[in-house]
């Protein structure tokens, strides 16, 4: 009779072991990803509404089972933008057994690379520098690089020139690796041919008043500047250039300044920093805006209103680059999980390798689709032109590659 | 009646040399053998995260790199705010090498300790160079004289394109008996370096002001005049504080090199410089232990201060101004509260609990 107990109990328990596994099978795997971003201290202005948008579609992910059953489990850390708090951060998420990486500054990127590599993770930093990707191997950019941008910018000074002679041109650089990025390569692009005049780089500092150096611009006969910074010096710069009546009211007007911008230099924030000094400014990201409607829009309006977002973060391109990080990451995911694979650093870095030609990925919130392979691993090589008018930012004409950064690399 | 070395209660010297022992009573030595053996054996018996491990040898570091601003500071009543910049001379001189001769080279990676040597006699030339202004200045001038050289420091890297600017200049993964340090070995193996360094130059320093050389760093501090009566040429003393000040500092900048394996001007700023400053004053300012509480105090208040910080930016997205300025005012806050509630810093909190347990269980 005891023995039969014994029996039936242990026939009992190992059932519910049983049930115990499935259940834990059934209920699938979960992926952790992680970002260390600034969302204090310097460049929180983009930091914050990346943060939001990184943190949003992974809630969406999981919300809308677009891995099945498997989860993602979404590390967000702020760094404050100092490169030992991002590889504090770092340290603590590999204990977390992340599977994806990603970064967000340009010089905790440039420090990291070596770590990167030898823990042979995928990294997408929100820094679009190409010196993130010399020497190593592991770092990813998604969109076209600031090179690629700043160059893109100077080939459309060029090409639409209106006066006589080269046109004459001015870098406007955060002082910074991140500021600095396009430097080098805007001068190669000139010596490889580009017909433009660079007069001055200047590396601002912190200053509320630009006028000595616009003015010395104006003697220089400056006719475009081009930033590559955050968008509050460049709002600072545009404020002095309208009081000092410097701002041209159509592209390259005689006798005036044009302002163009990188990724990070502009955007609807911008708007609401230099209020109508914004106007005329041109502009270049690989994103799509919220101005320009289109499912990619459409969607991110949606993610933004479903999680509570206000309108200034669900505006902003910085939210959507938050987004289509995570959607890249994701994408791989789905990729290896379809072909059998196991998630792992090592799967998914194949697939971000393999998403090119007819495995291009097309996040709907990019002006082109997202490639990578062996040799290159800057991920949306098209750039769109806007140009703000009326307190709002168009899009100016079709997507475009830049040819020089072809030529120079 | 002979002195009891074990339970003396008081001071009952009979000669200079039984008050110029390293430890006064037998349990000074006893407790401090005990805490040494349980700080190189508990990282054996505990897992510790690389995060935690990576905050513990950054402390070490700055203890190196206080030891030097107590020195002159402290001690010799020098005061420096660009201590960090010195300590970016030593990461420098690592990253000069590494930028000539690449960053896996053999004398990089094989001979780390003499090239951690060879970064602190680099600051100590640099710091007495700095330090010559010393012999014309003073208080305030001396402070100002200080700065401008942490802005010539700070000015020379960012505009240096043999430095790239500041970027970080990647040092290679050093070797030892075992082969080369892993990545999984790294901060457990700088740990143990970091943590002797701090015990050897502890004791040189504790020796170092027992001796006529030491003495002399407080007698100009107290009294130069008088120090100058005494036969001690003051201008060289303080010249010579400056050098010894850059020697602890260049060796903490080595260490920091090797432990994040890399050289960027960040880490070298002013805001630095007042923080080595903020570790001496709260830690205690001429006292030796005030190196150990001071940048334990402020690198944990630092990173509690983080975690709010990132709290209130992340939940309250609308005064996330407010969180990015948690840190400097609370930095700003504790450096203010001790110099006037406790301007002796932490040290002197030590000094009452040990008094207390020295005379328990009498009140006095």
């Amino acid at each position: 009779m005891k023995n039969k107990q014994v029996t039936f109990m242990l026939v009992g328990l190992s059932f519910l072991l049983m049930l115990g596994f499935s259940a834990q099978a059934l209920a699938g795997e979960t992926y952790p990803i992680a970002l260390s971003l600034a969302i204090t201290g310097p460049t929180s202005d983009v930091g914050s509404p990346y943060s939001k948008g990184v943190e949003d579609y992974c809630k969406y992910v999981n919300d809308e089972k677009l891995l099945g059953d498997d989860k993602l489990e979404c590390f967000i850390r702020d760094d404050g933008y100092k490169t030992e708090v991002t590889k504090r951060n770092f340290e603590d998420f590999l204990d977390e057994k992340i599977v994806f990486y990603l970064n967000y500054s340009t010089g905790s990127t440039m420090a990291m690379r070596k770590d990167f590599d030898e823990e042979k993770i995928p990294t997408l930093p929100a820094s679009f520098h190409a010196g993130n990707l010399v020497d190593s191997t592991y770092v990813f950019l998604p969109i076209s690089s600031y090179s690629s941008q700043a160059v893109g910018l100077a080939e459309y000074v060029a090409a639409n020139h209106k006066g006589s002679g080269k046109p004459k041109v001015a870098l406007f650089l955060h002082p910074s690796a991140f500021g600095r990025a396009p430097r080098d390569d805007v001068k190669k692009a000139i010596a490889a041919g580009l017909n433009i005049d660079l007069v001055e780089i200047v590396e601002h500092g912190k200053d509320l008043d630009n006028t000595a150096m616009l003015q010395r611009f104006k003697s220089k006969g400056v006719q475009y500047v081009i930033s590559q910074t955050v968008q509050p010096p460049v709002a600072t710069m545009l404020k002095g250039a309208q009081s000092l009546g410097m701002i041209a009211k159509t592209y390259g007007e005689a006798g005036k300044i044009t302002f163009l911008g990188c990724h990070y230099a502009g955007g609807p924030d911008l708007i609401g920093l230099a209020g109508s000094a914004a106007e005329n400014y041109y502009w270049t990201t690989s994103y799509k805006l919220m101005t320009a409607p289109g499912p990619g829009t459409d969607a991110q309006l949606a993610l933004a209103k479903r999680y509570g977002r206000d309108e200034k973060v669900a505006q902003s391109q910085n939210y959507t680059n938050g987004i289509m990080v995570v959607q890249v990451a994701v994408e791989a995911m789905r990729r290896a999980k379809t072909k059998g694979k196991k998630v792992t650093r090592a799967s998914l870095y194949e697939e971000m390798l393999a998403m090119n030609g007819y495995n291009a990925f097309y996040p709907l919130t990019t002006v082109g689709p997202v490639t990578f392979s062996k040799t290159d691993r800057e991920g949306v090589d098209t750039l769109q032109l806007y140009v703000a008018k009326d307190g709002v930012f168009h899009e100016l004409g079709l997507p475009f590659a830049s040819e020089y950064v072809k030529k120079i690399k | 009646m002979a002195e009891n070395r074990w339970l003396a209660t008081g001071n009952f010297f009979t000669s200079y040399r039984a008050e110029q022992r390293i430890f006064l009573t037998n349990i000074d030595r006893l407790v401090f053998t005990c805490f040494l053996l349980l700080l190189f054996v508990w990282p054996l018996v505990f897992e510790v995260s690389n995060k935690y491990m990576l905050v513990i040898d950054t402390i070490l570091i700055a203890i190196v790199a206080v030891y030097g601003l107590n020195l002159l500071t402290g001690f010799a009543g020098l005061i420096s705010i660009g201590h960090a910049a010195f300590v970016g001379v030593g990461a420098y001189t690592l990253a000069t090498f590494a930028r000539i001769l690449g960053s896996d080279h053999v004398l990089l990676t094989h001979y780390w300790p003499l090239m951690i040597l060879l970064a602190g006699g680099v600051g100590a030339v640099i710091g007495a160079i700095v330090g010559l202004p010393s012999l014309r200045l003073k208080h305030l001038y001396l402070v100002i004289a200080t700065l401008s050289f942490q802005m010539i420091f700070q000015w020379t890297i960012n505009f240096s394109r043999f430095y790239d600017q500041g970027q970080t200049i990647a040092i290679g993964r050093v070797f030892w008996f075992a082969g080369k340090v892993t990545r999984k070995q790294h901060y457990f193996f700088w740990y143990y370096v970091i943590l002797l360094v701090v015990v050897v130059l502890g004791f040189a320093v504790r020796n170092l002001l027992r001796s006529k050389h030491g003495r002399c760093l407080v007698a100009v501090r107290d009294n130069d005049r008088a120090a100058d009566a005494m036969g001690i040429h003051p201008g060289f003393t303080k010249v010579y504080a400056f050098a010894l000040s850059g020697f602890f500092a260049g060796v903490a900048g080595a260490l920091h090199a090797y432990l994040w394996r890399g050289v960027g001007f960040e880490s070298f700023t002013l805001h630095h410089s007042i923080s080595y400053l903020a570790m001496a004053i709260v830690g205690g300012l001429g006292t030796l232990v005030g190196s150990f509480f001071g940048p334990v105090a402020i690198l944990m208040l630092e990173l509690q201060v983080e975690n709010i910080a990132e709290f209130v930016g992340h939940y309250f997205t609308a005064i996330g101004d407010v969180a990015t300025a948690f840190r400097p005012l609370s930095f700003g806050l504790v450096i203010v509260l001790f110099l006037m509630f406790e301007p002796r810093g932490i040290a002197n909190w030590w000094r009452i609990t040990r008094t207390y347990f020295k005379l328990w269980p009498f009140r006095y």
